[in-house]
């Protein structure tokens, strides 16, 4: 979960249409397409850390090193509505599960080479994956322990083998995955990032700031963790699927890492950059809405705002005291807190729109039910909550709110406290810091009642909110690495997520609609309450064009022209 | 000559001690510091978990631990971000010295030429309106937090008017080496020095204006006006020259603290990647050895400025001087 918690970050959707075919690399010199060459210019608040592609888990590092690295799937580099499914990048073809879903095989396409001018074979295939374990991935046990050989390298990872996991033949091309136990979403995660290709002779340790080779279309030629990151055309790159990794346009990209995001609107407006990363602040849409509307991009993300209820601490150990705070919360208030409804939209349900599985429904708002969900929310039902709270007994119990010290949870939380007041509770906010709250709410030892934060998913899938959030299998007492912050447990809720996972090796749309089901069972026991869906507002400088949105990888950076 | 030296290098050596042990046991007893799932990242497997806690030496008892950090730090320089893993703290810093020192040194320059120049004319005119203006003038600059006026210069030059005649040449947020471009080293450090400065010119005319008029009922500046030098005279030679003792030792202490990083917040305004900036950056990331090394290279400039006020006490007063040789 990338950076997940309270950042903005990878998945949008398409809004925009998909842009003219663009085939070959540009030669070096005197571009005969005016749309190719010059220098794109990023502008961001922080430094990406490591660069290594297997280690790298913030948002801002996958978005410049998606042009870079390549994996054997991929998630579609184009918008619209094919663009959930993940599709061949350096393997031919996308596998069928084999063996009830033990076997995936793929071929390696042939003719590929590293930036470094080293051909891609499958020894760098199986080495990569090896890699992974020995390095320490943040996904290899969450993503990739299905393989068999996993477990004993995440025990040993310096002696990782991955034996009887990944087989491999040099003279066919030919890779197959031998898996433990069946992984619905075994092909997503052969497109996620940390399952990168890289030379086989890449050492097996963070490489940091050394940039190692990659397949796509540009390369890292200079990077500096606080001040900037340069990329220059690979040029042994030939475009192999222009829906899996697009030739890029500019020369070169820039990106200045330090500047805020005050700043970085100023820069964008003054035509001293071409692109600010984050989101433009709340307090200058005003500005840019009238002024630079031209040049504003607004594309939805699958991230939702909660406050996360812990089922194991009073008075949320109580069902009715859940379900009364959801009937209570005011979302509207919510929604003009994250910048008004155009860049954020009432939730109330646990799966985002555009997740695969979502159908709307909304249990607690004025005149519905678990029995006899509104299709959207209405406003809130102050009778009703007041009833459950009466029927828990728990009015008056004292309740603290732990949240991020930063504007936009803050203004949600007093919220929050006025509704818990308004409950007959004894309400208040205890910020920490943004950089240690996650772990900290996760931690059964600091008996976290309440907490707000965020959650979006590394790739489209109801899983990664579902189970992540709400299985039992994600709730580890007395650890700060315990995403199912609610310590909710229901095994039937677990066999039903059981049954959705394993119907995607036959039938998706079977599977999305027990997915819904998950999200409606789950929202009846109310482990949480879902306050907004957020929209990325970004700016882009007047000489930039051909803006294309996609599902996983936001603006696609290779994509950007400028003139 | 030499105990003097050895005393300070011990007194230096206590400080930098005291302080990487505090900041250390404070890190440590922070409710959710624990950096191991930060570095691993979101729900990573246990295993995962547990190798980088013995990677990082997090399983090992914490003087231990101290002792490594210290180790990595001042002898094998390899100490390595929690934060952003593969970031080297010590390069970093040794990158973003010079960006904080052309910063603090020009802020600096204009900060001791306009309130030398600000203290002597009010002292000179003492009562008069002039006075009177300058130092409400200098108490405007104190009043006036320097992250604000960064913020509203940044939206005059850079927003509002930067299309304008006035502030079109003014280049993007961020720094330019000299060693690339002078001239936009220049332009992109000249606001910044100003807003850095404002501050210190009202302490320091205020201070100066305060020590000169105070002086001049001293019995040497009687002395002066009774040999019949042009009050000039006495006013720069014989006043200013004893005035400058406060001055010295304010500006070496000041001047210190801003190389170490206490220009945090010009840096942070103006995107300049100096070492305040990066302290910023350790603070909001709860970087442990990131804040160590910024903290640590703070506390050896101001142990060294206060050996160098010392030195030149000796220079400026004839009386610390005499003292010293009894």
């Amino acid at each position: 979960m990338i950076r997940a918690f309270l950042l903005f970050t990878l998945i949008g959707l398409p809004l925009l249409p998909p842009c003219a075919a663009y085939g070959a690399p540009p030669a070096p010199n005197a571009p005969a397409n005016p749309a190719v060459g010059g220098t794109l210019r990023v502008v961001t608040e922080a430094s990406a850390g490591t660069l290594d592609p297997q280690i790298a888990y913030v948002a801002v590092t996958k978005v410049f090193e998606t042009p870079v690295y390549d994996t054997l799937l991929t998630y579609p580099k184009f918008a619209g509505q094919d663009a959930q499914a993940v599709i061949a990048n350096l393997a031919e073809a996308v596998p069928a599960p084999e063996d009830g879903g033990l076997t995936y095989r793929l071929t390696l396409r042939k003719g590929i080479r590293f930036s470094n001018g080293q051909p891609v074979t499958v020894a760098d295939v199986a080495a990569s994956f090896r890699r992974m374990f020995a390095v320490g991935s943040p996904t290899a046990g969450p993503y990739y322990s299905h393989i068999q050989g996993a477990q004993a390298c995440l025990k040993d990872p310096a002696h990782c083998t991955l034996a009887g996991g990944i087989e491999t033949d040099a003279q066919t091309r030919r890779i197959t995955f031998h898996l433990s136990s069946p992984d619905p979403e075994f092909p997503e995660r052969l497109a996620w990032i940390h399952s990168s290709i890289l030379p086989a002779s890449t050492p097996a340790h963070d490489m940091g700031n050394t940039p190692i080779p990659g397949t796509g279309p540009y390369l890292i030629a200079e990077y500096d963790p606080t001040t900037r990151l340069q990329l220059a055309r690979n040029p042994y790159f030939e475009e192999w699927s222009h829906d899996a990794q697009p030739a890029g346009y500019t020369d070169h990209i820039l990106v200045t890492f330090g500047l805020d995001r005050e700043a970085q609107v100023s820069a964008v407006e003054n035509g001293q950059a071409d692109w600010m990363y984050e989101n433009v602040p709340l307090d200058r849409l005003g500005e840019i809405g009238s002024r630079y509307a031209q040049q504003v991009h607004i594309y939805r993300l699958l991230l939702y705002y909660f406050a996360m209820l812990n089922v194991n601490e009073p008075p949320f150990n109580s069902l009715a005291a859940r379900q009364a705070l959801n009937y209570a919360v005011n979302r509207h208030a919510m929604v003009i807190y994250s910048g008004g409804p155009a860049v954020a939209t009432p939730q109330c349900q646990l799966l985002p729109e555009g997740t695969p599985g979502y159908e709307p429904f909304c249990d607690y708002t004025l005149g519905a039910s678990p029995d006899h969900p509104a299709r959207n929310w209405q406003k809130p039902d102050m009778e009703q909550a007041r009833a459950l709270v009466r029927a828990s007994g728990t009015a008056g119990a004292k309740v603290t709110i732990v949240v991020p010290a930063e504007g936009r949870s803050s203004n949600a939380a007093e919220e929050l406290r006025g509704t818990l007041e308004a409950l007959g509770y004894q309400a208040s906010v205890h910020s920490i810091s943004q950089v240690i709250h996650f772990t900290f709410v996760q931690n059964t030892d600091n008996k976290v009642q309440i907490s707000i934060g965020g959650w979006n998913a590394d790739y489209p899938s109801a899983s990664s909110f579902l189970s992540t959030l709400f299985s039992c299998e994600n709730f580890h007492p007395h650890s700060d690495n315990s995403p199912n912050m609610a310590g909710f447990c229901d095994p039937a809720i677990d066999r039903m997520m059981d049954d959705a996972a394993r119907q995607a090796l036959g039938d998706r749309s079977a599977s999305n609609h027990l997915w819904a089901q998950v999200d409606r069972a789950l929202m009846r026991q109310a482990p949480a309450v879902p306050l907004v869906q957020t929209r990325r507002v970004v700016l882009l400088s007047k000489r930039v064009r051909n803006v294309i949105v996609t599902l996983n990888d936001e603006i696609l950076l290779s994509q950007l022209q400028v003139q | 000559m030499l105990i003097p030296l050895l005393r300070r290098l011990g007194q230096t050596v206590f400080v930098l001690f005291g302080i990487s042990a505090l900041v250390f046991a404070v890190f440590f007893a922070t409710p959710g510091a624990d950096p191991t799932a930060r570095i691993a990242g979101r729900n990573a497997a246990p295993q995962t978990l547990e190798k980088v806690r013995k990677e990082y030496g997090f399983d090992r008892p914490l003087p231990v631990q101290y002792a490594i950090m210290m180790k990595k730090l001042f002898i094998t320089r390899d100490l390595a971000s929690y934060a952003d893993r593969g970031e080297r703290v010590v390069p970093e810093i040794i990158h973003a010295a010079p960006v904080t020192l052309s910063l603090v040194c020009g802020a600096a320059i204009v900060w001791t030429v306009v309130s030398i120049t600000m203290g002597v004319i009010a002292a000179a005119l003492k009562g008069t309106w002039v006075d009177r203006g300058l130092m409400a003038l200098g108490l405007v600059g104190i009043s006036i937090p320097v992250f604000w006026l960064g913020q509203v210069t940044n939206l005059i030059t850079q927003n509002r008017y930067h299309d304008t005649w006035l502030f079109s040449w003014v280049p993007g947020p961020g720094y330019i080496p000299f060693s690339e471009d002078p001239t936009g080293w220049f332009k992109a450090l000249v606001i910044p020095w100003c807003v850095l400065a404002v501050m210190f010119i009202g302490i320091y005319s205020r201070v100066l204006r305060a020590d000169l008029v105070a002086l001049s009922g001293e019995d040497f500046m009687r002395t002066a006006r009774a040999k019949g030098l042009s009050p000039t005279r006495i006013l720069l030679r014989h006043g200013l020259r004893t005035a400058m003792i406060t001055f010295v030792s304010l500006f070496g202490m000041d001047f210190a603290q801003l190389v170490g990083g206490g220009a945090l917040l010009t840096e942070v305004v103006f995107g300049l990647p100096g070492v305040g900036r990066l302290t910023y950056q350790a603070l909001s990331s709860m970087d442990l050895p990131l804040i160590m090394a910024t903290v640590m290279y703070s506390a050896v400039f101001v142990v060294i400025a206060s050996a160098v006020v010392d030195m030149l006490y000796l220079l400026l007063d004839p009386r610390v001087r005499d003292g010293s040789q009894k």
